[in-house]
């Protein structure tokens, strides 16, 4: 059997994965459906339907302004996820970049993680809400604060798995048939980093999910009236008392599509380098 | 025999019908309140904060206040002369009266105090049209103004950032560092930043003699309770929990739904305080869209105004456009607008707007953005494209209070003016500080106001004013809102005014 | 070892300014100031700027940064402009709030979490082990603030058992310090007692299955002694050096826990004064939070250090 299919066959067999593919699969699909699936125009109020409770003809309740719940969740799901998969993007690349270079290059080692460093001394969460305060809220100012506080950590890992490929002896046969470094990095180093950077950006993935929540609640995420998990939950705080399922379905939502994005995670962990650590947020 | 079963039955009578002493106040105890942030200061004279001055009038008072129905009347000042020209006010304080720190005031003090605020007072504008202040006895204050002022002892009066009296030694301090010593019935103990503040009954306090009862921010301010707490706690669901648990007594600011889930118990009381402020939307008149007259009208067209104030402030609001409250004396019952669509669309259709995406801008408080997100659908159905730009507090009055570019729409709570009188209602509307665009009709209309001493008079000129917010649609009042305040059934005669007062009520 | 230590306390320096610098550069770029927190919204302009010039935030940038760092090397962090207090003092009356909440979360859970991750490791691949690890990735998946709002509906309006929020100190009351500290702590060591779990287990599950376990085994040692003395012991090691991690992680976690619960503590400072623009509060509040985090990461190196001599050397 090929290398490719036999660890195809690997990842389908471990049961971490198949759960999260198939949870976060779930995901994906009711946000990509929203549009037809929901009961409900998720922006639009009525009047006469407000703050009520989970029923046969809104399953999650209404909102304070008559909105289905349900609706919004589902659609909320879509900008949700799209924030998340633009956070693990930009971080993924951004990772690279640094950690490569960091790694490859001594001369660039020593002040790149100086940086590094010194992002990673804020609490992530601190750092994003900072940046969210200075750029203003709107979806695209949430990804990259969320992406400028998930960085560091990445390119930590990367530069980690570069430094151990670098002074391999395969690497040095490479440079003495005279290949040029971006030749060397790229087919040959960054192979290796491959793996732990997977397992770490579906971590990301999951952590950009519930920041964006946080954001939300403390008051810098996504303008309204978009329906992120977080500004649903913002939304229906104040109200926690008198109509608590505002709050709790899109935390549900959250708890699905993040625990999902783990167990993908853990399952591409065991099958792609058992001796990883796990990660933290 | 008759006798005694005539004195028994009327002893029993007596008893079933609680005729027997009335007000059974209670001293003492101890009363922790919930608010919702700290006070940017404690220095009365350097903010303008409604948490500072929950906090600030019941350490400080002031010479002239406001009574129940928002009147000026004494209540450091016995009263006042002025003279037939109206330029000269001769205020004869009361004496006897002491400071925290066992000072008496004098007249010193308050010319000192007043002279520190026309210096570097929050709302120092109020008092522009002081020329001099002396002390011409050691209880009688002279004040002369520049020009004649109707609403002079409004001014002096205003809640807002109050005019306290404070010791001279104290007024010569910097803004800002001035100690909390004043004359109120409550004295400061501590302040914890992020935590709490607290103040205790100051037992060295006279109530002004010539009143019999609290009246609105004068009266007599007698003190039952010991310590007051203020606990200051930003979560709406932290105070909520904290009032059920008792770990409060009063949570001075919670919405409709919470409240009416504690409406039949005994334990609680539900107090509503309607109206608080007024929900206004602003244009920026000085550029862009806003510049159209056509396009504001068909903005305000296109509003259901019913809609957004129940879904903002539930089961909280009254649709009332005047810009002052009701009870006034220059209230009036105007017409409420209703929406209306299609006028909107033709209205909109001879302005200048073409589609573009305009700036909304709002600060992050839940019902101000709720507000903003129904305004945002209603005019959408005109084919007005708005986007939302929720940002703090800081960021937002920066912007539309100081810059002609940035932002086309801007609404938010107007609390203090409507109540303190037409004078201060219109103030934010001359030299176009509101709309970023003087209206000359406005302004004269408050140069007049300031200078006509006959109410029938004065009335019209109000009347004129809300017209021509009305015709040139510089504004929109969409209503007016207030809050639940939440307290244990234990606190008695407690009346909800614009701060929480805590004299006059006691614990039984 | 000693100079091992140096070394690290010189390299975190290039550090902590780096963390000044980029605090000064998001100062510079975020608008507002906190003369709006003075006045209501019938302010003037002219009102703000007056009370922008009491405040002396109207002076360049530059020489209001110059000054900060002058006054820093005298160990002065400045005075807040709206608490009325210098920011050492603010942040030294919130440190040990902050402190028992992060410190009562840690200790809960590593005690949950170890256990947790024993016990699924001993029954490894059997339901106990399937059930807690299924646990712990539900604890790591949910949303901190989601779960304080949600415990402070259940457990403080709907059956009232512990206070919603606010603190006592430990000085005044031990038993309501506790009680107040319950939801919060429980809602902060939700996470990190998932991870510690996991963590442990797979460490445990790599050195049980080591040779000198299995002679220990057939030297007839019972179950339990070789478990907890050979295991668990030599397990620890890679938890120690996540600690550092953790402390991070629960640092920002009591952040957002504090403003939930209404906590008084460092997360609510520092949160409170981004939002009300409180300048010298931010620069001296993230400053001591890296501070902090920094000192957590050099005692678990200097930790890890003394356990695994290879690294003293590396």
């Amino acid at each position: 059997m090929t290398q490719r299919a036999s660890f195809l066959r690997r990842l389908l067999s471990n049961r971490s994965f198949t759960i999260g593919a198939s949870l976060v699969g779930l995901v994906l699909l009711l946000a990509l459906l929203a549009g037809v699936i929901a009961p409900f125009d998720p922006l639009k109020g009525n009047f006469r339907a407000r703050m009520m409770a989970p029923s046969l003809q809104h399953w999650m309740g209404t909102d304070q302004f008559g909105r289905d719940i349900l609706s919004r969740v589902l659609h909320g799901a879509r900008i949700s996820l799209q924030i998340g998969f633009m956070v693990a993007i930009i971080t993924a690349l951004a990772g690279v970049l640094i950690g490569a270079s960091s790694g490859y290059f001594r001369r660039l080692d020593g002040p790149l993680m100086r940086l590094m460093d010194a992002f990673m001394a804020f609490p992530s969460i601190i750092l994003a809400i900072a940046v969210s305060s200075v750029l203003g809220a709107s979806v695209i100012n949430v990804i990259f604060a969320l992406a400028i506080a998930a960085t560091p950590h990445t390119a930590r890992i990367v530069r980690a798995s570069v430094m151990v490929v670098r002074e391999m002896e395969f690497v040095e046969a490479a440079r003495a048939l005279g290949a040029g470094h971006a030749r060397i990095l790229f087919r040959h180093i960054m192979a290796n980093a491959m793996a732990p950077l997977m397992v770490r950006i579906t971590y990301v993935f999951a952590v950009a999910i519930l920041n964006e929540a946080v954001l939300s609640f403390i008051g810098v995420g996504p303008p309204p009236p978009a329906p992120t998990f977080g500004a649903i939950i913002a939304n229906g705080r104040d109200f926690i008392v008198a109509a608590p399922w505002i709050t709790v379905a899109p935390g549900l939502a959250i708890l699905v599509s993040v625990l999902g994005l783990n167990l993908l995670g853990d399952g591409l962990r065991d099958v792609l380098d058992p001796r990883m650590s796990v990660n933290t947020r | 025999m008759k006798k005694t079963y005539l004195t028994l039955a009327m002893s029993a009578l007596l008893v079933l019908t609680g005729a027997g002493p009335a007000h059974a106040q209670k001293k003492g105890g101890d009363v922790v309140i919930g608010m919702t942030a700290a006070p940017p200061s404690l220095d009365p004279h350097a903010t303008s904060a409604q948490v500072a001055r929950n906090v600030n009038l019941h350490i400080f008072e002031t010479l002239y206040a406001r009574d129940e129905g928002a009147r000026p009347v004494p209540d450091l000042a016995e009263g006042v002369t002025i003279s037939t020209d109206g330029l000269t006010y001769l205020f004869k304080l009361r004496t006897g009266v002491k400071f925290h720190n066992g000072k008496d005031m004098t007249s010193a003090d308050v010319v000192a105090s007043l002279e520190r605020y026309r210096k570097s007072g929050a709302s120092a504008s109020l008092i522009g049209a002081i020329d001099s202040v002396s002390a011409s006895g050691p209880n009688q204050v002279t004040i002369k103004l520049k020009t004649v002022q109707s609403t002079f002892l409004g001014n002096l009066s205003s809640p807002r950032a109050p005019i306290a009296i404070m010791p001279s030694e104290e007024a010569a301090k910097d803004m800002g560092k001035a100690s909390s010593i004043g004359t109120g019935p409550y004295k400061f103990v501590e302040y914890k930043p992020d935590s709490h503040i607290k103040i205790t009954r100051f037992d060295g306090y006279k109530p002004n003699p010539a009143y019999k009862e609290r009246d609105g921010f004068a009266g007599a301010k007698i003190a039952y309770i010991d310590n007051v707490t203020f606990r200051f706690m930003p979560e709406t669901s932290a105070r909520d929990a904290a009032v059920e648990t008792g770990q409060i007594q009063l949570n001075e600011t919670t919405d409709g739904p919470t409240a009416k889930r504690l409406r039949g118990n005994a334990n609680f009381q539900v107090i509503p305080v309607l109206p608080f402020a007024a929900m206004i939307l602003k244009f920026n008149m000085a550029q862009g869209a806003g510049t159209d007259l056509n396009f504001r009208r068909a903005v305000a067209q296109a509003l259901d105004l019913e809609e957004i104030m129940a879904v903002a402030y539930p089961d909280i609001y009254r649709i009332d456009t005047s810009w002052v409250y009701g009870g006034s004396a220059y209230h009036s019952a105007r017409k409420t607008p209703k929406q209306d669509l299609a006028a909107a669309k033709a209205t909109l259709a001879k302005s200048g707007y073409k589609g573009e995406k305009l700036t909304f801008i709002v600060h992050n408080d839940r019902p101000t953005v709720d507000t903003a997100t129904v305004i945002q659908q209603q005019v959408s159905q005109i084919g007005v494209n708005l986007e939302v730009k929720v940002a703090d507090w800081p960021t937002t009055s920066n912007l539309g209070l100081k810059s002609d570019t940035g932002w086309n729409l801007w609404t938010h709570g107007f609390g203090i003016e409507p109540y303190e009188g037409p004078a201060s209602a219109m103030a934010h509307w001359v030299k176009g500080q509101g709309q970023r665009k003087a209206d000359p009709v406005i302004d004269g209309l408050f140069d007049k106001f300031n200078s006509e001493m006959n109410v029938d008079v004065q009335k019209k000129l109000f009347v004129d004013f809300e017209n021509q917010m009305n015709d040139q649609a510089i504004a929109v009042n969409m209503g007016n809102y207030g809050l639940f305040q939440v307290a244990t059934s234990k606190l008695k005669n407690f009346k909800a005014y614009r701060i929480p007062r805590m004299w006059g009520v006691w614990l039984d | 070892m000693g100079r091992f230590i140096i070394r690290r306390l010189l390299a975190s320096i290039p550090v902590l300014f780096l963390v000044s610098l980029i605090t000064f550069g998001l100062l510079w770029l975020v608008p507002g100031d906190p003369a709006s927190i003075f006045l209501d919204a019938s302010a003037t302009a002219e009102a703000l700027d007056r009370v922008r010039h009491e405040l002396g935030l109207d002076r360049p940038f530059l020489v209001r940064m110059g000054e900060w760092y002058i006054r820093l090397l005298q160990g002065d962090l400045g005075t807040s402009l709206l608490l009325n207090r210098s920011v050492t003092e603010a942040i030294l009356e919130r440190l040990p709030i902050t402190l028992s909440l992060t410190a009562m979360a840690f200790v809960v859970s590593v005690l949950l979490g170890v256990t947790a991750g024993v016990m699924a490791a001993v029954r490894h691949g059997r339901a106990a082990d399937q059930s807690l690890m299924s646990l712990a990735l539900l604890g790591l998946s949910i949303p901190e603030f989601w779960l304080g709002l949600v415990l402070v509906w259940l457990v403080a309006v709907l059956v009232p058992i512990f206070p919603a929020g606010d603190y006592v100190a430990f000085a005044k009351d031990p038993l309501q310090w506790a009680r107040h500290l319950a939801l919060p702590t429980f809602t902060l060591a939700c996470i990190q007692m998932g991870f510690v779990a996991r963590m442990t287990r797979s460490s445990m599950l790599e050195v049980l299955s080591q040779d000198f376990v299995r002679t220990a085994r057939a030297k007839g040692l019972p179950e339990p002694y070789v478990v907890l003395r050979h295991g668990l012991v030599n397990a620890m090691v890679p938890i120690v050096t996540v600690m550092g991690i953790m402390v991070g992680a629960l640092l920002g976690g009591a952040v957002v826990t504090e403003q939930v619960f209404s906590i008084p503590g460092l997360g609510r400072l520092i949160i409170g004064a981004v939002l009300s623009r409180d300048f010298p509060v931010i620069q001296g509040g993230l400053l001591f939070l890296a501070l902090i985090y920094l000192s957590v990461n050099l005692a678990v190196d200097i930790l890890y250090a003394v356990i695994d001599p290879r690294v003293r050397l590396g």
